[in-house]
């Protein structure tokens, strides 16, 4: 038995059905999500990719509680995340959801430490110590605890970023292009991060970007096109994923 | 260029009107003030020139340097006639003015310091009186009363009223009609009753005229009859035209104008360096906003004088719009004011609002200027833009580094400043002093202004102690944003320091002066009640008074004093006040009183003693009612601020044997112990029921009075710098909202990583908090040196006391004062969609 068996028998932690999202009204209307289907197996990491304008980030923004569905439901754990007040939703996203942005994931104001445990702050909850040294350990930031954001490297600020997203030990994590403006040698060490995290401590990654390589690290990857959902590969290689794509933007 | 700017202002309407409100509060409270003056210096030229009309030629006493001291100067009566008989003359009458003491409805005299005067309403074309309700007098049982004073004692036309004549007796009219008091100062003090002139000469009983009014016969010039009169009255008056009286009148009333002008222009002026500070604040924002702006318009070309000039455009634009809804503002606001006084019943003359060319011109010219002047040094930052920085995403952080430069220019301000201050204090009691603490004070200010940046940090820290604390992480957070550009911190702080200082300066000097006068009310009048005659120097208490009160079980000290009704002068040619003190006046003399007069002795207070320069043991020569000098030895001095007294006090057989018996001018009576307060004001009341013009207060009444009167002044000075304040709290929203906008994808990463809206709406307002609160730190602390050092150039020994309930409501105010201006800031924020706000920048 393969360990996407395994996924495949666990149950998902976060289920999309038949989820729409349209901007805008009458003929200025823009169908961004067209009927999506799809779950995210606990303690995997996936990954959305699909063409510019695709839907991709609205997809992960829907799941996320980020932003409000037209039609459809989504689901994290026993959940259901549409139909959530504005405060249900915070509170959703605080106690059981991880973010990490592209850009401007940290507060300046604030030390390497004192962002990684801003989530757990703000919810009035104590890291545990153990994780904390143990995820502090496992993205090397160490020494670079009491320093200022302006102070740390694009890729130091990722790592932050990827360490208060475990940190509170969240249901799921959402990635939205993590490496976007990373080199790729800092690129490489946080995707290995986001895998090493979901082997050791079966945390669930749903990761969007465009960047076959990055692709590569999860252990899914579904595609998207035109507010579908067209393809859906275990265990890719990058170039299984750039065929894929290739064959999506044709 | 051009069109960018405005293309660029027209976008951004909300920051234009923010950026404007300043200027236009600013603008709007010193064209008010002109709107007011204006229209009140119109309404007196309106009166002056209605009256110059009618007079063609008037008669005023001549200058007379040594008559003047004993009272107010008259035409003698005898010009009159003598007047009358010059070529040329078609009428002349008489104008004279004595007080004669209207009663009032509850039987004592109107009136608490002066009473009301008696003017005669004269016939005939000369006839100046305005009568708005009824008739004039005609019969000698007729009056006409003014209408304020109609007004605020509650007579009406066809009512009876009571008139004290000069020799305290009583009189009734018919009061016959209401007239205006117009512009004559004198007479808006106190209110007037009018009689026939035949009546007035009854009840007045006047030695001379105030003025004599000529008319001129038809095709008499005014001067050629000036020329005439001049020639027949010789050197007993003075001769001059209408217009060179009304002239006179008028510049009497303009230096009162002037001093509520320049009262009121210089709370506009801090008004408007505070919109100053706040429109640089505003500016700087902007150009650190609009760096990419500015560095693509330099990319395809633009020279760096353009992009000088493009601020300074836009500055100019904003300037001149909000000066003209400043214009608008003030026509409001001096209308109001103008109802106000309308409706209060002040002898100002107020007709249709009047704004000059001149006072237009003024108030835009200030707008403008200030907006301009305070975008030079953003337009100057704006030009060192770089084209690169267009291609940068990310704006930096705008890093602050305390330089050698600003600690030398503070520690250089502060040194001249505390020197000046110390100075200031250090001088005799006075104005001088006072104005140099002041200049002290804007120097240290000015150190203040430079050091502000390097003070924000560690003042967030301490005021920011308890909200961090208190609100975890949206407090903690709100701390550290509070001092994130400290520059920009520190001026919008600033301008709210201005006002805090000022009011908790104010509400200082006024507790101590409180506090001196309570302690010197407390030396001198160590007595229950005190009894006065209201009226002119002719004033007095019948000496029944007081040996009733002698008689009386609930007092055990009753003590008169008698003055003479004239000024004395004295063998070097001065004029003093010479009485006697009758009782036991040790008994509330604590300290300064070094023993009763002998015969032929004198005491004098220790102002008289210096300016007469004698002291005890000289002689000095007095002139007695019969015109002889007669000789007395200085037994000793007493000090007047423990007891009130005349200028020489004599014993009473000496002052009796030179001045005649005269009746009492003021008696003091303290109560034996255990006498019931209540008890015995009913027996001072009792004794003194028939008798109009006597008044009764307690000290604590007076005390009272006066704290009322110091309390009404610091409320309407508070009122004023409220404008200051209020400013200052536009520019902590603008800062505010601009330091929001900048900061839209921070918001929505917290947003995202779990913080409420309402914690998001708590960080801000908390940042606002902290704000206020340097502010009014800052503020409070110059307000408490200053308003020490203040009052110490006040008096000789002065007493400082601060309000603290004052400076504790300043403080808390101050920081409410900041969560009200985040609150729309905050809003807007919170209600920002996470997704847009994530992607946006």
């Amino acid at each position: 038995m393969t360990l996407t068996d395994i996924h495949r028998e666990a149950p998902p932690a976060v289920v999309a059905r038949s989820l729409t999202k349209v901007y805008g009204q009458g003929d200025a209307a823009v169908h961004a999500l067209r009927g999506v289907d799809v779950a995210f197996t606990t303690g995997a990491f996936t990954a959305i990719m699909g063409p510019s304008g695709s839907g991709k980030s609205t997809l992960m923004h829907c799941l996320a509680g980020l932003d409000t569905v037209t039609s459809g439901s989504v689901h994290i754990g026993d959940t259901v995340v549409t139909g959530l007040s504005d405060k249900e939703l915070t509170m959703l996203r605080r106690d059981r959801i991880g973010f990490i942005f592209q850009a401007f994931n940290l507060l300046p104001t604030l030390s390497a430490e004192q962002n990684i445990r801003l989530p757990l702050d703000i919810a009035g909850r104590q890291a545990d110590p153990a994780l904390f040294d143990r995820v502090v350990d496992t993205v090397g930031l160490r020494d670079r605890l009491s320093h200022k954001p302006a102070e740390l490297s694009g890729g130091q600020q990722q790592r932050v970023a990827v360490a208060r997203a475990l940190i509170g030990r969240p249901q799921v994590i959402f990635a939205d292009e993590p490496t976007g403006n990373l080199d790729s040698r800092s690129g490489a060490e946080v995707l290995s991060f986001l895998r090493t995290s979901v082997r050791e401590l079966q945390q669930t990654i749903v990761m969007v970007t465009h960047d076959p390589v990055a692709a590569s690290y999860a252990d899914r990857v579904v595609f998207l096109r035109d507010g579908l959902l067209v393809s859906d590969v275990h265990q890719p290689t990058p170039q299984i994923i750039h065929d894929t794509l290739m064959k999506l933007e044709s | 260029m051009l069109k960018t700017t405005l293309a660029g202002l027209r976008a951004h309407k909300l920051r234009l009107i923010l950026t404007s409100l300043a200027i236009t509060l600013g603008v709007g409270f010193i064209s008010g003030t002109f709107v007011l003056t204006d229209t009140i210096q119109a309404g007196f030229t309106q009166s002056f020139t209605a009256a110059a009309d009618k007079v063609d030629v008037a008669v005023i006493p001549a200058k007379d340097e040594k008559r003047s001291q004993e009272g107010p100067l008259t035409v003698p009566m005898e010009l009159l006639d003598r007047v009358k008989g010059v070529e040329g003359v078609a009428a002349a009458v008489g104008v004279g003015r004595e007080r004669t003491a209207l009663i009032g409805k509850d039987g004592k005299v109107v009136g608490s310091m002066v009473t009301t005067w008696g003017v005669p309403v004269v016939e005939g074309e000369l006839n100046r009186t305005e009568i708005v309700t009824g008739r004039a007098p005609k019969a000698g049982n007729e009056a006409v009363l003014d209408e304020s004073t109609a007004k605020t004692r509650g007579f009406t036309v066809g009512e009876t009223i009571t008139v004290l004549d000069v020799r305290q007796q009583k009189h009734r009219f018919t009061l016959v009609g209401l007239f205006k008091l117009g512009v004559d100062q004198e007479l808006s003090h106190g209110g007037a009753v009018g009689y026939t002139s035949e009546t007035f000469q009854r009840m007045a009983q006047p030695t001379g005229f105030r003025e004599i009014d000529v008319l001129a016969k038809d095709g008499v010039s005014a001067e050629t009859l000036r020329a005439a009169v001049a020639a027949a009255v010789g050197a007993k008056g003075e001769a001059i035209t209408g217009q060179t009286l009304m002239e006179k009148m008028a510049d009497g009333n303009g230096v009162e104008i002037d001093f509520i002008t320049y009262g009121l222009l210089l709370f506009g002026a801090v008004a408007m360096l505070v919109a100053g500070l706040v429109i640089y604040n505003t500016f700087n924002i902007l150009v650190a906003q609009r760096t990419r702006e500015m560095a693509l318009l330099r990319c395809i070309g633009s020279t760096r004088s353009q992009v000088f000039r493009s601020i300074l455009l836009e500055s100019a634009v904003v300037g001149l719009l909000a000066s003209v809804a400043g214009l608008l503002l003030g026509l409001g606001l001096g209308a109001a004011a103008i109802q106000v006084i309308n409706a209060t019943g002040s002898p100002m003359p107020a007709g249709t609002v009047t704004l000059t060319v001149t006072s237009t011109a003024a108030g835009l010219l200030t707008g403008l200027v200030v907006t301009v002047v305070a975008a030079l040094l953003p337009a100057r930052a704006a030009t060192g833009v770089a084209p690169i920085a267009a291609l940068r995403t990310q704006v930096e952080e705008n890093a602050f580094r305390s330089g050698v430069l600003r600690w030398v220019f503070t520690g250089l301000f502060l040194i001249l400043g505390v020197g000046v201050t110390v100075a200031g204090i250090t001088m005799p009691p006075g104005a001088g002093g006072l104005f140099t603490v002041a200049g002290g004070g804007v120097l240290v200010f000015f150190a203040v202004l430079i050091i502000g940046p390097v003070l924000v940090k560690p003042l967030s820290r301490l005021t920011g102690f308890l909200p961090a604390y208190l609100f975890g992480v949206p407090g903690r957070l709100a701390v550290d944003n509070s001092t994130r550009n400290p520059k920009r911190s520190a001026t919008t702080t600033i301008a709210l320091t201005i006002g805090v200082t000022l009011m908790t300066l104010i509400s200082v000097v006024s507790a101590s002066v409180q506090a001196s006068s309570d302690a010197r009310l407390d030396r001198q009048y160590p007595v229950d009640y005190v009894l006065m005659a209201i009226g002119d120097r002719e004033a007095t208490i019948p000496r029944s008074v007081a040996e009733t009160l002698r008689t009386k079980p609930e007092f055990g000290t009753v003590v008169a004093f008698r003055e003479h009704t004239r000024p004395v002068t004295t063998d070097n040619n001065s004029f003093v006040s010479v009485g006697t003190i009758v009782g036991p006046i040790k008994t509330i003399a604590q300290e300064g009183w070094t023993g009763d007069p002998g015969p032929d002795q004198a005491i004098l207070s220790l102002g008289t003693a210096g300016k007469l320069g004698v002291k005890a043991g000289d002689t000095m020569e007095i002139k007695t009612r019969s015109g002889r000098m007669e000789k007395v030895t200085v037994s000793g001095t007493y000090d007047r601020e423990k007891m009130p007294g005349s200028d020489v006090l004599l014993q009473e057989s000496t002052f009796h044997r030179y001045y005649g018996a005269t009746e009492d001018i003021r008696v003091v009576v303290k109560m034996t112990d255990g006498a019931a307060p209540e008890a015995a004001r009913k027996v001072v009341e009792s004794v003194i029921a028939d008798l109009p013009t006597v008044q009764v207060s307690s000290t604590t009444e007076i005390r009272g009075e006066f704290n009322d009167s110091i309390n009404n002044v610091l409320m309407v000075m508070a009122g004023l710098l409220g404008l200051a304040v209020l400013i200052s709290l536009l520019g902590i929203a603008n800062t505010l909202s601009l330091s929001v906008h900048e900061r839209t994808r921070e918001s929505a990463l917290l947003r995202a990583l779990g913080l409420t809206r309402p914690q998001l709406r708590v960080m801000l307002s908390l940042e606002a908090f902290v704000l206020g609160l340097i502010g009014a730190l800052i503020g409070v602390v110059l307000g408490l040196v200053f308003g020490w050092a203040a009052v110490q150039t006040m008096q000789d020994k002065p007493i400082f006391q601060a309000a603290p309930l004052h400076i504790a409501a300043f403080i808390v105010l101050s920081g409410l004062a900041g969560v009200l201006a985040s609150l729309l800031p905050a809003r807007r924020a919170a209600r920002a969609s996470i997704v847009n706000s994530l992607a946006s920048g």
